[in-house]
């Protein structure tokens, strides 16, 4: 049986349509809910964020995959309002964005622990909404290399894919080495990764997706839309021809079958200004018509946004 | 405020100093640990939270205690709503505290900021988010602001203060000249250098109330009594606990005999930094009572007067919490 957890519940991966792997409902630091200054009415919240699933939705899109950590705002009473409410499928994480986003009861913990939170929320469900994690995210510090928690988490997670057959979505594909070397002595098969933001213009020089890809990884070019083009760009923005050739080129070696790409925009960040223009639907005004000016056919779209997401977010066990 | 109103910021609002009586002023209502209220195994029923706090107030006030200071800060489970009914309920003032620390107990927020680079929150910044606790209300996240913050609580590094520490103590005593709430400081490895530290705002000895000092190591390098000196209060605020870590009860009661000799009996302050609801982490579980009942005999037998008992479970907690 294919099977995908969704907020709402389990759905068939059949019906999971085009897939937006790497969003953000909204996310914040940690701590920055005690900030007044990022603070919306639940007002505002809805007027910011129904409208882009809405559009999201008429557009062509089936399913967003919210790549919000525990502790980073993930809300998932709010998300099962959403989805309810716009006929967009939305699929939580459990996990982490990055060592430095857990919290002390979770920076402490156990690799055992960790995996026993992370198997609880993808078979039983968050806290106490009901709701499953239908992918577990993990993550690299700042800084540049894994830290000793980064790897504790990478471990857990593997752990929980294993246990539950969900799969695992990385922010950054820096320091893969590391990583890697934590998913082949839990002996995760690597098509169970996703490893993002492999195209973030801080990072794209720094990460060896090629060679992730050679051991059988799957990439993220998923950071789409945040181009040095913009009004006000984020410090992990990069020219948006820079990205797109990038991307290009890597489909053309070969490794169609191993990519999915996203946009990773929040539809009303919780503790940061977020990026105004941004939102996911970059991938239908903005991304996909480039694909097709590159040259690729429908079939070929269709494998990136369809059949790729399909495949890897399929509980598999 | 002005320095005749001469209250204190409790839960409910502000409350003529002279009603606090006696006071606990280092004590923990609901402590959790940052995470845990994210942790699928651990039960967050405020109806069985509320009922084991209201327990253990009831207790504290049958005993004679009138105030208890929560001096967890903003981000250890404090919940302002829950204090608020508890203090209707129970009939006991509760004073709530801004302020974090030490580091490790921060979030990613204010260590790691998207910026590049990622540059932890200097304490001009920690001062601002602390001072609006007092001058526009504590912060329920995302929510609303409710009451002022009573004081500003914070600590540092075990091992020593880091530097963002180091600017957690600065910008509680910015918040603390700003406001006239006073500071509560934990220190790490070293007192008389962590208080130095506030000191060096400008903010008067008096308006600090320096935690941990029955700390064995501290009591070893003749903390206490260089801390009074300073003016600062003396807080001996593990009264009950009996560990590798700290002096006995009676030790305590003979340290406290030895300050008020010295004639700093209104520098003495006396808590158990009891933990009434603990989530994430083992339970202290000891009657916020425990001063009264056990240790206030210890005192007696110690030769302090009722005067010099009451000065130091009423007065001194008075003057210190009285905003300035």
């Amino acid at each position: 049986m294919s099977r995908v957890n969704t907020v709402l519940g389990p759905i068939p991966a059949e019906e999971l349509g085009l897939v937006a792997v790497h969003e953000h409902i909204g996310y914040g630091m940690p701590g920055s809910e005690l900030d007044t200054r990022w603070w919306r009415t639940p007002e505002q919240r809805y007027e910011e964020t129904v409208p882009k699933l809405r559009r999201f939705h008429e557009l062509g899109g089936g399913t967003f995959v919210d790549a919000t950590g525990i502790c980073n705002g993930r809300d998932v009473d709010y998300y099962k309002s959403l989805s309810a409410k716009t006929g967009v499928h939305i699929v939580a994480s459990t996990g982490f964005v990055g060592g430095d986003t857990a919290l002390p009861f979770f920076a402490r913990a156990t690799v055992d622990y960790l995996a026993r939170h992370f198997i609880h929320e993808i078979t039983v469900g968050i806290g106490t909404t009901g709701g499953r994690a239908g992918i577990i995210k993990v993550g690299v510090s700042r800084g540049g290399r894994m830290t000793d928690l980064d790897k504790r988490i990478y471990r857990a997670a593997a752990r929980a894919a294993l246990a539950t057959g969900v799969p695992i979505l990385t922010h950054l594909a820096i320091d893969a080495e590391n990583a890697i070397t934590v998913f082949n002595e839990e002996g995760l098969p690597l098509d169970r990764v996703l490893f993002g933001h492999v195209d973030d213009g801080v990072n794209a020089d720094k990460t060896r997706d090629t060679w992730i890809a050679e051991q059988g990884g799957r990439i993220g070019f998923d950071t789409f839309g945040y181009e040095t083009e913009l009004e006000d760009p984020p410090f992990w923005a990069r020219p948006r021809k820079e990205r797109l050739d990038h991307f290009l080129r890597f489909i053309g070696q070969g490794h169609l079958g191993q990519v999915l790409a996203s946009a990773d925009a929040n539809c009303s960040p919780l503790g940061w200004p977020g990026v105004k223009g941004h939102t996911v639907n970059y991938i239908f005004e903005d991304l996909i018509p480039d694909l097709r000016a590159a040259g690729l056919d429908e079939s070929a779209i269709k494998t990136i946004f369809v059949d790729n997401p399909a495949d890897f977010l399929t509980i598999k066990n | 405020m002005s320095a005749k109103s001469n209250t204190v910021n409790t839960v409910l609002g502000p409350v003529p100093a002279d009603e606090l009586g006696i006071v606990s002023v280092h004590e923990a209502l609901l402590s959790v640990v940052p995470g845990a209220e994210h942790a699928f195994d651990i039960s967050m029923d405020r109806a069985e939270i509320f009922e084991t706090l209201a327990a253990k107030l009831a207790d504290f006030r049958a005993k004679g205690g009138r105030t208890i200071v929560d001096s967890t800060g903003m981000f250890h489970g404090r919940d302002v709503r829950l204090y608020e009914a508890l203090s209707r309920s129970a009939d006991v003032h509760i004073v709530a505290s801004t302020g974090m620390g030490p580091e490790e107990l921060l979030g990613g927020y204010f260590l790691t900021p998207q910026t590049n680079p990622p540059t932890p929150w200097p304490a001009e910044k920690f001062a601002d988010l602390f001072t609006k606790e007092v001058t526009e209300g504590m912060v329920v996240p995302r929510v609303e602001r409710r009451g002022a913050a009573g004081l500003v609580a914070t600590t540092a590094s075990r091992d020593g203060m880091t530097p963002t520490d180091e600017s957690l103590f600065r910008g509680a005593a910015r918040t603390a000249l700003h406001t006239g709430v006073p500071v509560s400081i934990r220190f790490g490895d070293d007192a008389v250098h962590d208080l130095g530290i506030v000191l060096e705002e400008k903010l008067p000895a008096d308006r600090v109330i320096v935690g941990g000092l029955d700390r064995s190591d501290s009591v070893a390098a003749g903390a206490p009594l260089e801390i009074a000196r300073l003016g600062a209060y003396v807080a001996l605020d593990h009264v009950g606990l009996e560990d590798d870590d700290h002096v006995t009860d009676k030790e305590r009661a003979a340290l406290v005999a030895e300050l008020v000799k010295a004639g700093h009996g209104d520098r003495i302050l006396l808590s158990s930094n009891a933990i009434g609801a603990a989530k994430g982490r083992p339970d202290h579980d000891l009657p916020y009572s425990y001063v009264l009942s056990d240790f206030v005999p210890l005192l007696t037998a110690q030769g302090l007067s009722d005067e010099d008992v009451q000065r130091i479970l009423v007065d001194n907690p008075r003057d210190l919490l009285t905003v300035r």
